[in-house]
């Protein structure tokens, strides 16, 4: 099946108001063969009755879900957002630790609001050791990854990772952070591993959201898409409530909470943008 | 540091310069001819052929993804007609602009100037369209012109270019402010002073001189911060220079969007954020068109 330019943009306008995530055009084709497949599975003969379906209020929340798993992967990666990273190595973090250093409260907090298997959480631990480790002397430093789902979480804890995983990083950090076992799977170090701590969290818990309070960084990516809009709002105003007033909120690469949360102010950076209070 | 002072550096500069690149004549002339309202697109046309190099860049340029045409245009006089008249004297001051800088080496790759100044000269043309700004056209050729002073600094400050690049790399420092502190001006007193050279109407002069300062623009403060806008898109969205400079910024606290915003009250609710992923989408085309204007034509 070929979507036309306009199916495309109809589709692609959609899941982003819904989902707030943006398919570019170099992503037609992937776009194009997973909506295939699911439109053979709903049975719906064309685009329009794909979106027609997907419009439906009964049964377009489900069949929603379902493309959505088709069209977004769960699968993460250490240094996955590169952009991001870049962008606390060389800007967020200078700045936030001068100006905590001046006010002599010398703790960091950062919180992997959709954990997984750990990635993005350890990531940010290699991070400071590697980078920050010399201003950071004498601080309290704590990392914290929450999950819905208790096997993810336990192999984070676990902190044994595929090729996969490891795929972005750099040579230096692979050798510096990790040892290889007799089944070619990599063991992460022990001092990453005690610097993170996880736990189970629902982030549509209110009563345990009150309790995330004070972070310097948040990450939350790839996870509001699945909330519908009241909930995604409401899990944002946690997010903004639980930030300190200098802290950054990130999403992912291609996402939006334009129309979620009109609080939080952009703070664009090379190839990404941040929010902040 | 003083602006004054600035400027007569960067006057000294221009004019240290002997073999300092002029505009070619040829853009000139269709200025002129444009001017008369009774022009023939076929006289436009007769003028611009004599030079094939602009003849050839004017039809890439109408046939990129900019101006989307439903079927290619081959010729040029189809071309003209497909621009409408008012565009051709900006396209035709782009192509005498590209072919004064060629053919010289400089500290940085030309192409990826050009990749910048298409990308912001595309931006503000969109941003133009969303505020209602009159001259559309105006922002974009501006959009595409305002760091000429770049390339000056480029090809005849190689060496102070070069140490002001390597010196700010890893920081968060701007390149302009770096340009201030190391040579006692910065691209923008430069682009001015080329462009007051070059005859340009005073202002297109302006946005060369503030598109770093837009509250201090008094000629059209709108289309100053128009670029200044579509600058600092572009510096986040890979028309960077190949990422020479760290550019961060906090829309709320721009003084460009405070200026629009009093134009156009409706910008504050705009999906800063989609329109970012529709540059990222533009940026190839962006790129295709800058490779193409250099493809196969002799310097």
């Amino acid at each position: 099946m070929k979507l036309t330019e306009k199916d495309f943009e109809m589709l692609r306008d959609f899941i982003y108001s819904v989902c707030g995530i943006y398919f570019q055009s170099s992503k037609k084709y992937f776009l194009e063969s997973r909506i295939a497949q699911r439109m053979a599975q709903a049975g719906t003969p064309d685009p329009a009755a794909y979106l027609a379906l997907l419009r439906n209020a009964v049964r377009g929340t489900e069949e929603l879900k379902r493309l959505l798993n088709d069209i977004t992967t769960n699968e993460t990666f250490f240094f996955r957002n590169v952009a991001q990273l870049t962008a606390l190595q060389q800007q967020f973090l200078p700045a936030l630790i001068e100006g905590k250093a001046k006010t002599g409260f010398r703790k960091l907090r950062i919180w992997s609001a959709a954990s997984s298997s750990g990635e993005e959480a350890y990531t940010l631990a290699m991070l400071l050791l590697e980078k920050f480790q010399q201003q950071l002397k004498g601080w309290i430093i704590e990392i914290i990854g929450t999950d819905i789902n208790e096997t993810v979480l336990e192999q984070a804890r676990a902190g044994i990772y595929t090729t996969y995983s490891v795929r972005n990083i750099d040579e230096q950090y692979r050798k510096k952070y990790f040892t290889v076992d007799g089944q070619g799977r990599f063991i992460l170090a022990p001092e990453v591993k005690k610097m993170v701590s996880f736990s189970r969290l629902n982030l549509n818990d209110d009563t345990k959201m009150l309790f995330m309070k004070s972070f310097d960084i948040i990450f939350c990516a790839n996870v509001l898409i699945y909330f519908d809009t009241a909930s995604k709002s409401k899990v944002v105003q946690h997010f903004y409530n639980n930030l300190q007033p200098y802290g950054y909120f990130f999403v992912g690469q291609a996402e939006s909470l334009h129309g979620v949360n009109d609080k939080f102010k952009a703070v664009h950076f090379p190839g990404g943008f941040a929010y902040k209070k | 540091m003083n602006k004054q002072k600035m400027m007569e550096k960067a006057q000294r500069m221009v004019s240290g310069v002997i073999n300092l690149p002029t505009i070619p004549a040829i853009a000139t002339r269709v200025a002129s001819l444009l001017d008369n309202p009774d022009v023939e697109v076929e006289e436009v046309a007769e003028l611009i052929l004599t030079d094939q190099v602009m003849a050839t860049r004017v039809i890439k340029i109408v046939n990129s993804p900019l101006f989307k045409p439903m079927h290619e245009i081959s010729s040029l006089k189809r071309a003209l007609i497909y621009l409408g008249l008012h565009r051709i004297r900006e396209i035709a001051l782009t192509c005498s602009i590209i072919k004064a800088f060629e053919g010289k080496d400089g500290a940085f790759d030309i192409k990826t100037f050009w990749q910048h100044s298409f990308g912001v000269g595309t931006v503000s043309r969109i941003i133009a369209q969303r505020v209602r700004y009159p001259e559309v056209e105006k922002a974009y050729i501006c959009g595409i012109i305002h760091d000429i002073g770049e390339v000056f600094l480029s090809n005849y400050m190689q060496k102070e270019f070069n140490k002001i690049v390597e010196l700010i790399k890893g920081t968060s420092h701007c390149f302009v402010d770096a340009e201030a502190l190391w040579l006692g001006t910065t691209h923008c007193e430069i682009g001015h002073c080329l462009a007051k050279k070059w005859n340009f109407p005073n202002d297109y002069c302006e946005v060369i001189a503030l598109h770093h300062e837009p509250a201090k623009a008094t000629l059209d403060p709108m289309l100053v911060a128009i670029v200044n806008l579509a600058d600092l898109f572009c510096s986040v969205r890979h028309l960077d220079y190949g990422g020479r400079e760290w550019v961060s910024f906090n829309l709320a606290e721009e003084k460009s969007w405070n200026i629009l915003q009093n134009y156009s009250p409706k910008l504050a609710s705009m999906d800063v954020e989609r329109f970012c992923f529709e540059l990222d989408e533009r940026v190839p085309e962006i790129q295709d068109l800058v490779d193409s204007l250099f493809e196969g034509l002799a310097k």
